[in-house]
């Protein structure tokens, strides 16, 4: 994921003040996650009490559309932005503490099957993007963004090449806009596309953790078809993210080779540093947890402690997406994007079916 | 004479390894038993 990224920096240089000045945003994400929370239950009650059959829309999608209405009305305004741009810090530390509710059997079995289906996936991602661009006639950089965005891991990704391929500014924000738009738009298509092919958990959990770009679009994807969806789509991104320093690093040679980037010198070292570290962690909790260094009360909790934090990230995702913002980005990229998330999305869709069958995932 | 050495540039910790810390922390605060129940 992205090294570049570290906490929302303040301008003081007191600690205390730099997390009072997070607690607003905070407290936001918290009080909207939960608030989707307590509508999910307010309507089920509702549901039962009068005897309806009403549709059960997920606390997940609650905390989304909430997040939107927001974002895209009266916006979030400054004393909260800090705080709300912790969302991924949530995300991250939600797939650290997920790891308990892993045995490593089941990681290192799925986490096989998801490597080589990520494997086909890069492969068809990064070849099919760069025929698109070619196609569309997009600047050879924004091309390469876009590829490495919907390949591997949306915006950490496109933010881990941008100093490695040195890419414009502008079309960082072109390529980011256009991954974010797409995000959104499976956060609703995925799981109707499940229902409407009765997928089993497992099938659609991998095919969102595949096919969804950023991490906390394909959680929050997974999420809304099921808890056990939501865990495997979990697994099968944290997967695709592992391989974003090879693909970024494929992208820095190949763009120093033509003299448009600087030559990467310790390889080693820029694997290391563009590894997202959080799979470590998630590793090592899962080993705890196959190990017994957990209890059973202890890893309900900390599985509940997962979910807390992943309240807070889907809350984050409805607040940082702006219509508005995004059509400002331009057609081209957006159109490249989406045309590259269809064809990426079906052929994901038919591995993953095809695995389901054959290897009874 | 000598000249002023530059100071090592200082490396800022990831939002990836803060949150490894953090997650790892609310384990162990589960482990020792400070936080017994965590509703849902």
């Amino acid at each position: 994921m992205a090294d570049a990224v570290a906490l929302p920096q303040t301008k003081s240089a007191n600690p205390a003040l730099q997390i009072l000045k997070l607690l607003p945003g905070i407290l936001l994400l918290a009080g909207i996650g939960y608030a989707g929370k307590v509508i999910e239950q307010s309507v089920a009650r509702y549901a039962k009490a009068h005897h309806l059959v009403l549709p059960n829309i997920e606390y997940v999608l609650w905390a989304i559309l909430i997040g939107l209405l927001i974002a895209n009305t009266v916006g979030v305004p400054e004393v909260f932005r800090a705080g709300v741009s912790t969302y991924e810090f949530w995300l991250k530390v939600g797939i650290v503490l997920l790891g308990s509710r892993f045995i490593l059997g089941d990681v290192l079995k799925l986490g096989g099957v998801s490597l080589g289906l990520v494997a086909l996936e890069l492969a068809v991602a990064l070849s099919f993007m760069t025929f698109l661009g070619r196609v569309f006639k997009l600047k050879p950089k924004l091309t390469s963004l876009l590829a490495i965005g919907s390949a591997v891991c949306g915006v950490s990704a496109i933010i881990a090449a941008e100093g490695a391929i040195d890419a414009d500014e502008e079309d960082t924000s072109f390529a980011i806009a256009a991954i974010l738009a797409l995000g959104a738009l499976s956060l609703f298509t995925f799981p109707l596309i499940g229902h409407a092919l009765h997928m089993s958990d497992r099938a659609y959990g991998l095919w969102a953790g595949l096919a969804v770009d950023n991490t906390a679009e394909a959680t929050a994807a997974g999420a809304l078809y099921s808890d056990a969806a939501g865990k495997l789509a979990v697994l099968a991104k944290t997967t695709r993210n592992a391989m974003i320093g090879f693909v970024v690093l494929g992208y820095a040679w190949y763009w120093a080779r033509r003299g448009q980037a600087q030559a990467v010198g310790n390889k080693a070292a820029f694997l290391w540093q563009k590894f997202p570290k959080f799979i470590l962690g998630f590793l090592l909790i899962s080993i705890l947890a196959t190990y017994h260094f957990f209890d059973k009360p202890q890893l309900t909790a900390l599985g509940n402690l997962s979910r807390w934090a992943f309240l807070l990230t889907f809350a984050g995702v409805g607040l940082r997406t702006n219509f508005s913002e995004m059509r400002k980005q331009g057609f081209g990229p957006f159109a490249v994007g989406a045309i590259g998330e269809i064809v990426i999305a079906v052929v994901t869709l038919g591995m993953v079916l095809a695995a389901d069958r054959l290897l009874r995932i | 004479m000598s000249t002023p050495k530059e100071a090592p540039a200082k490396r800022r910790i990831s939002l990836d390894e803060w949150a490894v810390v953090a997650a790892l922390l609310l384990a162990l605060i589960v482990r020792v038993g400070i936080l017994k129940q965590v509703p849902w």
